[in-house]
């Protein structure tokens, strides 16, 4: 079957940029990015272009066409894509492709630090990191994910507590005009490896935004020690609140590298590595603790930990040795075996957020409440809490999940019911922040944050006046 | 296609939460990043991974895509069906998705439409006209040693006609072995590059007629070469009241065979329809370190790199087939091997084809080839 086909005048343009191979607009090759794990609250749409551009002045010279020419543009990095956040909301938009810009620019194991580009996934990275017995901080998202994303997007609930909440040091972001921007101390020398350079804390500000605000081309972030002293303990509870005490002891001294409390039905399995065991025989709540640490202070800690553990009011659990490795792994290696909660059901639906650890009875109560209202059946209903050092404020991330049938297309009609209360509930009980700004928490929100969301508006149309980025993904 | 079946498989479709790790091999224990994935890897766009074939797919199904297009002719048939990505959703989430069976089923939705490719019909008016998949007259001389033995060896069409040595191999080690054997005097084409391709109908007549032969020489165990047409008897075809074995597990079941060491360091590729799709990874190792030493590579077994030659893409997307294979062929070097071993005739010619334009002394071989070799007659 011979193809004959007339591209349009746009394509060519992209092809003269980017090579003809990596510029399209076959329908078949954009119908691949219509849809992501989040269909059932952003439906599919088929961007008209994808644009795979191999360096950043391709993508310089992308943009500032799409900028003239008033083309949507969507930046995806490595297509591990939840919410919807790179899923078209208009027409004739142009998704531009990053995943070819791969390269890790550097690793400095004297600074401890990264730099990459936007293809370079968590797996890549620590490939090439562990020989430093360094490694990135991970967030609970696939290994294939892409660092820079995730760590632009906003600080990741990484699966280890003890990195904290900020990995991103500096980086160079193009605008839809073609002006590049580099952030922190990368403005002012060959250095990147420090947050704040000049004035505010730009780093800080262009994050969050998911692509609205220009396409991020390089970041540096910071790189985290892998030690050879590991030891690991699973305590279980029967119900969210008892363990709140142990976790605040175990942060507040600063004891543990990863602190997770999941339930013993969904990320538990995960962290595992195997859906056969008998879970439900389990504590309802299993809290699932890493300690690390050089000689010496190793042992102190350890020592702690098992003091802390006995006046926890929890029961110690014994669990195989390929358990404690694959929790190791998991944690401290990306995830992969975590991933086997896809496989629960078929998909999930989460509400990410950040607030204290004081709240998080009250979270599960409210997550559980909500979920049975609307219909949820009480099996589908999860729940974890990953601390976070420093512990000001008691800072954790909170997950409420609902692992649900993928090909059930009418349970995205009790998940819609579900988010619409939910958000206005957990903005009522009180929260730090959402995780990210996912499809339907904008809304609610901005009403809530007064002029601040005026302020933000009139940011992004300063940077994008023809509001070409990532178009109707935040207001 | 029928409501039930589309709804079974935009379900599936349904169920892949785009996690990509079906585009790696295992990650942990030792922390290093494999591709798993031949067209992704080589065509870069989410269209030539598992996740956006199957979005391309629930278009069709939906009638969203009325028209072919070059990069839907390419996203549907730049893919070797190796199974890799569905192994390791399935090893991770313990989903059931049958990927390559599902992107089987779309290209049979293409092929409905209209839209096979030229170079896959070509080869079924081949078929039509000469029975084998390579339009060749039936010239490989082939006799049968007892006509009534309780062994039938199909050969296949590509150890017919462009990897004879195989099949070469294959009868000097029944000769060898005092085994008596039979093979078809009319052997046709299996037809699985037809139902790799889409082309299901064309493939009936083929199957009917091969069926009736092997009924008709009362053979009781039918030995095979060709991982492919293995696989397409055991799928494909009715049950025929015969063993359908693979001459690796013929060789095993022999047990001791006086056979010496060629002092050859090699790695086995696993091929995809041997290994994933029927399960059979022992024997071929066992069979092959009576003879050769193995060095192990990276990516074995379940999680084997595909060579890059099956389901119609070396027919149509060459270029592709033969990078996938020169990725293979340096895992091999990397591992120390001095020769790549398969079991799979497909296999071999793309991997020989490689190893031949590097230029860089690789040898390629099948497993009978270097037992034949070893065996003392």
């Amino acid at each position: 079957m011979k193809m004959t086909r007339s591209l349009s005048k746009f394509v060519k343009e992209l092809q003269t940029i980017v090579g003809e191979e990596n510029a399209t607009d076959d329908k078949a090759i954009c119908a691949s990015y219509s849809r992501d794990q989040h269909w059932h609250f952003v439906p599919a749409k088929n961007p008209a272009y994808i644009v795979r551009p191999g360096n950043k002045e391709e993508v310089r010279r992308v943009l500032t066409f799409a900028n003239n020419e008033k083309i949507p543009v969507i930046p995806y990095s490595t297509g591990i894509n939840v919410r919807g956040l790179t899923i078209p909301v208009h027409e004739r938009s142009i998704l531009l492709d990053l995943s070819r810009m791969n390269r890790i620019v550097e690793i400095n194991p004297e600074m401890m630090t990264a730099t990459v580009e936007p293809g370079v996934t968590f797996g890549m990275l620590l490939e090439k990191t562990k020989k430093y017995k360094l490694r990135p901080a991970f967030p609970d998202a696939p290994l294939t994910a892409s660092v820079l994303a995730n760590y632009y997007l906003r600080g990741i609930y990484q699966t280890s507590a003890v990195d904290g909440h900020d990995h991103t040091l500096s980086y160079e972001m193009v605008l839809p005009n073609g002006e590049t921007i580099k952030t922190g101390s990368r403005s002012l020398s060959e250095m990147p490896y420090f947050r704040y350079g000049v004035g505010p804390d730009f780093t800080g500000v262009f994050c969050a935004h998911p692509g609205t605000c220009g396409v991020v081309t390089e970041l540096t972030a910071k790189l985290y020690r892998l030690y050879d002293n590991r030891k690991e303990y699973f305590v279980g509870f029967d119900d969210a609140g008892t363990p709140r005490k142990i976790i605040y002891n175990l942060m507040h001294d600063e004891l543990a590298a990863s602190i997770r409390l999941v339930d013993n039905q969904s990320w538990l399995k995960g962290i595992c590595g195997t859906f056969d065991y008998p879970y439900e025989k389990l504590p309802k709540f299993v809290l699932c603790v890493l300690v690390e640490g050089v000689d010496g202070i190793f042992e102190a800690k350890d020592k702690l930990v098992q003091e802390y553990i006995k006046e926890s009011g929890g029961t110690v659990l014994e669990f195989p040795e390929e358990f404690k490795r694959t929790f190791e792994e998991e944690s401290l290696g990306g995830a992969e075996k975590s991933c086997m909660v896809f496989g629960l059901r078929g998909n999930y639906h989460c509400i990410g957020l950040y607030g204290p650890l004081t709240l998080a009875a009250q979270y599960y109560e409210v997550h559980e409440k909500t979920a049975l209202e609307v219909g949820i059946p009480q099996d589908h209903i999860h729940f974890y809490i990953n601390p976070i050092y420093s512990f000001h404020g008691q800072l954790c991330y909170f997950e409420l999940d609902i692992f649900y049938d993928g090909g059930d297309l009418g349970f995205g009609e009790k998940l819609r019911n579900y988010n619409e209360k939910q958000f206005q509930r957990l903005l009522d009980l009180g929260i730090y922040g959402w995780f990210r700004p996912y499809a339907g928490i904008i809304g609610p929100t901005a009403d809530r944050i007064g002029y601040l969301a005026e302020v933000w508006k009139k940011f992004l149309r300063v940077l994008d006046p023809n509001e070409i980025m990532n178009r109707g993904k935040l207001f | 296609m029928e409501q039930e079946r589309k709804e079974e498989i935009l379900s599936a479709i349904h169920h892949c939460v785009k996690c990509k790790l079906c585009s790696i091999s295992s990650f942990h224990p030792n922390a290093e990043w494999l591709p798993l994935c031949p067209s992704g890897q080589f065509y870069g766009y989410q269209a030539f991974y598992a996740p956006g074939r199957m979005e391309i797919f629930r278009e069709i199904l939906d009638g969203e895509i009325t028209e072919p297009s070059e990069g839907l002719l390419k996203s549907a048939y730049a893919c070797t069906l190796c199974g890799a990505c569905y192994e390791r959703c399935k090893q991770i989430t313990s989903m059931e998705l049958r990927l390559p069976e599902l992107f089987e089923e779309m290209r049979a939705e293409l092929v409905k439409k209209g839209w096979a490719l030229d170079v896959h019909k070509n080869i079924a008016d081949k078929i039509k006209e000469t029975r084998n998949a390579y339009g060749e007259k039936y010239e490989y001389k082939a006799k049968s040693t007892d006509g009534n033995a309780d062994v039938l060896y199909y050969i296949g069409c590509t150890a017919r006609y462009r990897v004879p040595e195989i099949a070469d191999a294959m009868l000097q080690i029944f000769d060898k072995l005092g085994i008596k054997y039979q093979v078809m005097d009319e052997e046709w084409c299996c037809g699985s590059v037809l139902l790799r391709t889409g082309q299901v109908e064309a493939a009936k007549e083929l199957m009917e007629h091969n069926i009736e032969e092997i009924k008709m020489s009362g053979a009781k165990t039918v030995v095979f070469t060709c991982p492919g047409c293995l696989m397409t008897f055991e799928r494909n075809y009715p049950d025929m009241g015969v063993e359908l074995l693979h001459s690796t597990q013929l060789l095993t079941r022999l047990g001791s065979m006086k056979v010496k060491k060629l002092g050859l360091e090699v790695a086995y590729h696993d091929p995809c329809h041997l290994g994933r799709d029927l399960g059979i990874y022992d024997e071929p190792r066992a069979v092959l370190s009576t003879v050769a030493d193995i060095k192990k590579m990276k990516r074995e077994r379940e999680e084997a790199w595909c060579c890059g030659s099956g389901g119609g893409v070396k027919s149509a997307y060459d270029e592709f087939a033969l990078w996938s294979a020169e990725e293979r062929l340096k895992e091999a070097k990397e591992a120390g091997a001095a020769a790549l071993v398969s079991a799979c005739p497909f296999c071999k010619r793309n991997l020989k084809e490689a190893a031949d334009k590097e230029g860089k002394g690789t040898e390629v071989y099948d497993i009978v080839e270097l037992v034949n070799r070893s065996l003392e007659g």
